[in-house]
């Protein structure tokens, strides 16, 4: 199940520094519906001491001489023989100017070994990486990595390196389950604050689903502990008994809570595992439905239900959705796998009361899931098999592909999405309601892309057409545009003029072809445009080399 | 479009008697003044607006002191922001100290003019009625009268920079307005301050942002319009024409709209239904090139005699009045023709949401512990200064595109909009802010549809709610509403559950 996009102020936990005059992207503020107070936003992991070029170093004023403390016992064994540095030299596309490689950036994260010599760390350590290495303790080499799997709904990867000789002496981490609340665990990292491994050590104090800030729409079982972790403690194993039962990966800035930060725990880890053993990602599936607690008697009674605390009422379903075939509002849902779904929308599963959506989560694209639905006082069932559900990747972060942009006249128009929202930071009503209704308006049917007019690069011949910006594109030529695809192939007809229409009640905007032409070398020059258009969002790095050893 | 863009808007201090410390050096009276009696007394006002979260109920009252001017035909000139929501206005003779009860006479909530009368006949005699001044142009001189605690008059001079049409608070339409920069500082009783030029009064304090020292001023030929409309038997408001316009400065924009001879005019984006402009014949792509005998360029100003080029909207405004047939000089797909307006002024209560609400109750229903209400631009203002984003995201939306969603029709938008912990609401009372579209399958354009559908159950005594937003379906049993009635009254102290005119 997806959750509505409120993004808490959680940062990523990854260290980076920009080199040289790169531009800052701006502070992102522009989802905080619940207002939470700014922090350190997701989407901009530098942390604020570091001087522009520099490396991480420790502030000074904060450093106090303490008693070297008599070493501890280690419950947890040699971690330096599993734990590996990794430091992933990034390129963030820049959707201000789609046509540029974008912002060069590099972060520190950690990981570790785990058996088939692959290295386990986070998505967003490795996200729109352009050159990645590795280190371990003890050994001054830096090794060349590559990605092998991805999971951005997760924020897990796993990478290798090729050397034959890196994983000699490596042992690889075992899995253990999820932790008893209170327990103590260790997280071990390279966090800020000194070069070598840290560790930290602090009990579980919470688990819950909770928002994945690397996508910022997938909600998944998380572990809130107590033990301090930093920006590049990420990726790094959380251990109890010498085994791994979560990685380091999301926390609040300090200055909106301290002392919370969260690890992907082993359910969701098997999951990725299990999923990628095919050889392929395909990532969380979705019911696409929305469903409400079925508790007040007079609606029980409407629907013709028993006083028996069964049952969840389907409000949306969303058409896109693998549900659409079986699901109507109005439905109530019994039972899922033959789990009765309680009133208040929970199951047990394996003597846990959990909510419904978990039975989903546990599973795969292609399974099916099966219900037993009440419809209009009758009882019935269906089954169906799992997908994703497309539309709501328009709400989340992307990473590791190329915007798409069309560029006509010096008139820049992109697909309305959560990076373009954060890059542009819109005030507009309208483009607000058409992103946060979205799915669940079921707007994505009439515009699969929310085409924005998002800027304009100044030309002689677009001089009148400022007021055009940020408006949504609903036809060209009395021709409704629902795609990019459909906006580039219907820019590239002939015709002798060209009558954009906008939502809403504005004036048309009147373009002339042959001067759109006449302007197109001068545009690309002066604004140093490499390419015009780009339609697909193709990988921004080479794929990995899938051959090796897994 | 140019009734989309928000314009920014100057810091409304309201609060009197912000800066009521007195000045080292006051300036020296001035001689002129000091001869002549005040034509100032002061206002007081207890106002207590209606609360749009518990709407059978009113806010805590809160008071005011303003300076009211005293007008011909012992009238007082106020704004409307004063005693809106007035439960009680006292006039107070700045000599004397002497007291009266007033009354409102007329108020225009869209111009933020209120006329007020003593209910004592004689109580202004001796006071000498300020006469208006038409005429102030950019560079001429203005004073603010303000009164010291002693009764002294406090007189600040201050420069007008511009004239131009800008928004006024309840935000209909655009109005003529001064601005001046000025030094003032803030009295106890400085709500409502006039602008005086000669001794005649040239405007009236609209808002001041204390930190630029800038007055928008409501200048006097929109009080000059509101007076002789007030003359009237109904006072009837400002003229509309119901169209949205377009700058024509672009080229391309003008040969697509056949636009032929000089550039010039406005681009027609939007007419709306019902409206004079599309009674007159008005469409969409026609360029209106002059209005009266004013020819408007392609910024869509016209030369005025005193102001220079200003937007041709004061035409209308200003200088017409309801009823008043304006000939409009319209090209069409290149083809000259003149269309004759007949102007109206249009009511608040014609909008699907209504721009503002004020002296009125609300209407509310209460179901069993679900509160229905009508939306209304003065209900999203109960989110505060920020409301286009605090309020629930869907209803600004549905306010803010009102025209294009529901084009000519006259339906209100009713909404969810609380649910009160009661036996008849369990598992419901986490909803809220939701938009109703049907109740027991009738279509829902209004609180009274709402009433009406509610008085007949479906089969089994339900009563069934439909809703656009999740949950999409709400079912009460209409005798356990009836039954549970007395204990919710009792329980929230709603002294009556609907109030529905």
């Amino acid at each position: 199940m997806k959750g509505v996009p409120i993004l808490i102020a959680v940062a990523l936990l990854v260290t980076s520094t920009s080199y040289g005059q790169q531009p800052q992207p701006p502070p992102q503020n522009g989802q905080q519906p619940n207002g939470a107070p700014p922090s350190d936003s997701p989407i901009e992991p530098r942390p604020r001491d570091v001087p522009p070029g520099g490396r991480a170093s420790t502030p000074a004023q904060n450093v106090v001489a303490v008693p070297v403390p008599v070493a501890p016992p280690r419950p947890n064994g040699p971690i330096q023989k599993s734990l590996v540095r990794i430091t992933a030299t990034e390129v963030a596309p820049d959707y201000r100017a789609p046509w540029n490689a974008g912002m060069l950036g590099r972060g520190v994260g950690a990981g570790f070994v785990i058996e088939g010599n692959r290295i386990m760390t986070n998505a967003h350590v490795v996200s729109n990486s352009r050159y990645l290495t590795v280190e371990r303790d003890g050994d001054p080499n830096k090794y060349q990595a590559k990605v092998l799997f991805v999971a951005h709904d997760c924020d897990l990867a796993l990478i290798t390196v090729d050397s034959p000789n890196f994983y000699k002496n490596m042992l690889a981490l075992k899995f253990g389950g999820i932790p008893e609340l209170e327990s103590t665990v260790s997280a071990y990292g390279y966090p800020i604050g000194g070069e070598r491994m840290s560790v930290t050590t602090g009990i579980v104090s919470r688990i819950d689903f909770q928002l994945y800030t690397h996508s910022s729409i997938d909600q998944h079982l998380a572990i809130q502990i107590s033990a301090q972790i930093n920006p590049g403690n990420s990726g790094g194993p959380v251990m109890q008994n010498a085994k791994v039962v979560g990685v380091a990966f999301q926390g609040y800035s300090g200055d909106v809570a301290q002392g919370v930060a969260y690890m992907v725990p082993t359910p969701v880890i098997n999951r990725f595992l299990k999923d990628v053993s095919d050889g392929r990602y395909d990532g969380y599936v979705d019911l696409g439905i929305t469903y409400g607690k079925l508790q007040n008697p007079a609606q029980r009674k409407f629907l013709g239900l028993k006083d028996d605390d069964r049952g969840v009422l389907v409000e949306t379903v969303v058409a896109a959705g693998p549900c659409a075939k079986i699901l109507q509002p109005g439905d109530v849902l019994l039972s899922i796998d033959n789990h009765p779904i309680a009133s208040d929308g929970n199951v047990e599963l394996e003597g846990e009361r959990v909510e419904m959506p978990e039975v989903v989560e546990r599973k795969f694209k292609r399974d099916n899931v099966k219900f037993d639905i009440w419809r209009d006082k009758q009882s019935t069932s269906g089954s169906v098999q799992l997908d994703t559900v497309p539309p709501y990747l328009m709400q989340s972060h992307k990473y590791d592909v190329r915007p798409r942009y069309v560029l006509y006249g010096g008139l820049l128009f992109q697909p309305l999405s959560l990076d373009l929202l954060e890059a542009y930071q819109p005030t507009d009503l309208r483009l607000r309601h058409f992103f946060d209704f979205y799915v669940i308006d079921q707007i994505y049917r009439e515009h699969p892309d929310v085409i924005v007019l998002t800027n304009i690069l100044p030309d002689p011949i677009n001089t009148y057409l400022a007021p055009y910006r940020g408006g949504i594109v609903d036809s060209i030529n009395g021709k409704k545009i629902h795609t990019m695809d459909e906006l580039s192939q219907t820019l590239a007809e002939p015709a002798d003029r060209l009558v954009i229409d906008l939502i809403g009640d504005g004036p048309p905007l009147v373009l002339d072809p042959k001067q759109v032409e006449g302007a197109r070398e001068r545009i690309k020059m002066r604004y140093n445009v490499v390419r015009e258009q780009n339609l697909q969002e193709l990988p921004t790095a080479k794929a990995p080399d899938l051959q090796t050893k897994i | 479009m140019r009734s989309l863009f928000i314009s920014v808007v100057f810091a409304l201090v309201v609060t009197a008697g912000a800066a009521m410390k007195k000045e080292a050096a006051s300036p020296p009276p001035n001689k002129d003044v000091k001869q002549k009696p005040l034509s100032l007394v002061r206002v007081n006002v207890t106002g207590q607006p209606y609360d749009y979260f518990r709407p059978w109920q009113k806010k805590a009252p809160v008071s005011k002191r303003a300076l009211g001017a005293v007008l011909s035909k012992g009238r007082v000139l106020v704004t409307a922001d004063l005693v809106t929501n007035q439960n009680y206005v006292e006039l107070e003779r700045a000599e004397s100290g002497e007291k009266t009860a007033a009354n409102v006479e007329v108020i225009d909530y869209e111009a933020n003019l209120a006329l007020l009368e003593p209910s004592e006949k004689n109580f202004l005699d001796g006071i000498a009625p300020l006469d208006i001044a038409g005429d102030t142009v950019v560079g001429d001189r203005l004073a603010a009268w303000q009164l010291e605690p002693t009764g002294a008059l406090v007189a600040t001079e201050g420069l007008v920079t511009t004239i131009q049409m800008t928004k006024y608070p309840v935000d209909v339409g655009q109005f003529l307005t001064y601005r001046i920069s000025i030094p003032m500082q803030y009295r106890e009783n400085s709500y409502t301050i006039p602008l005086v030029k000669n001794n005649k009064l040239a405007g009236l304090l609209l808002r001041y942002d204390p930190r630029s020292q800038l007055i928008d001023a409501i200048p006097a030929p929109i009080i000059t319009h509101f007076l002789k409309e007030a003359e009237g038997e109904n006072y009837r408001g400002f003229p509309g024409v119901g169209f949205s316009f377009f700058p024509t400065r672009d080229p391309q924009l003008r040969k697509y709209a056949g636009q032929t001879g000089k550039p010039g005019g406005v681009y027609i984006t939007n007419v709306e239904p019902n409206m004079p402009a599309m009674k007159a014949g008005m469409q969409v792509g026609d360029i209106v090139l002059a209005v009266g005998n004013h020819e408007i360029d392609q910024n869509g100003n016209y030369v005025d005699p005193l102001y220079g080029k200003i937007d041709f909207t004061n035409l209308i405004s200003a200088h017409s009045y309801a009823g008043d047939v304006l000939p409009f000089q319209i090209q069409r797909e290149g083809k000259p023709m003149e269309l004759k307006v007949t102007l109206e002024h249009r009511d608040a209560k014609d909008y699907v949401s209504p721009p503002y609400a004020l002296d009125e109750a609300p209407k509310y229903l209460v179901l069993g512990g679900l509160i229905f209400q009508e939306l209304s631009r003065q209900y999203l203002k109960e989110w505060g200064p920020n409301w286009q984003r605090e309020a629930p995201q869907r209803f600004v939306y549905l306010d803010r595109f009102q025209s294009e969603l529901f084009p000519g029709e006259h339906r209100r938008i009713v909404i969810l909009s609380q649910v009160l912990p009661a036996n008849n609401t369990i598992g419901y009372d986490e909803f809220s802010y939701l938009t109703v579209l049907k109740v027991n399958g009738q279509e829902i354009k209004s609180l009274n549809d709402l009433a009406a559908a509610v008085k007949q159950p479906i089969e089994g005594g339900f009563i069934k709610i439909e809703t656009e937003e999740d949950p999409k379906q709400i079912e009460l049993e209409a005798k356990s509403i009836d039954a549970e009635a007395p204990n919710l009254q009792e329980n929230y102290g709603i002294p009556s559950l609907q109030r529905l005119d």
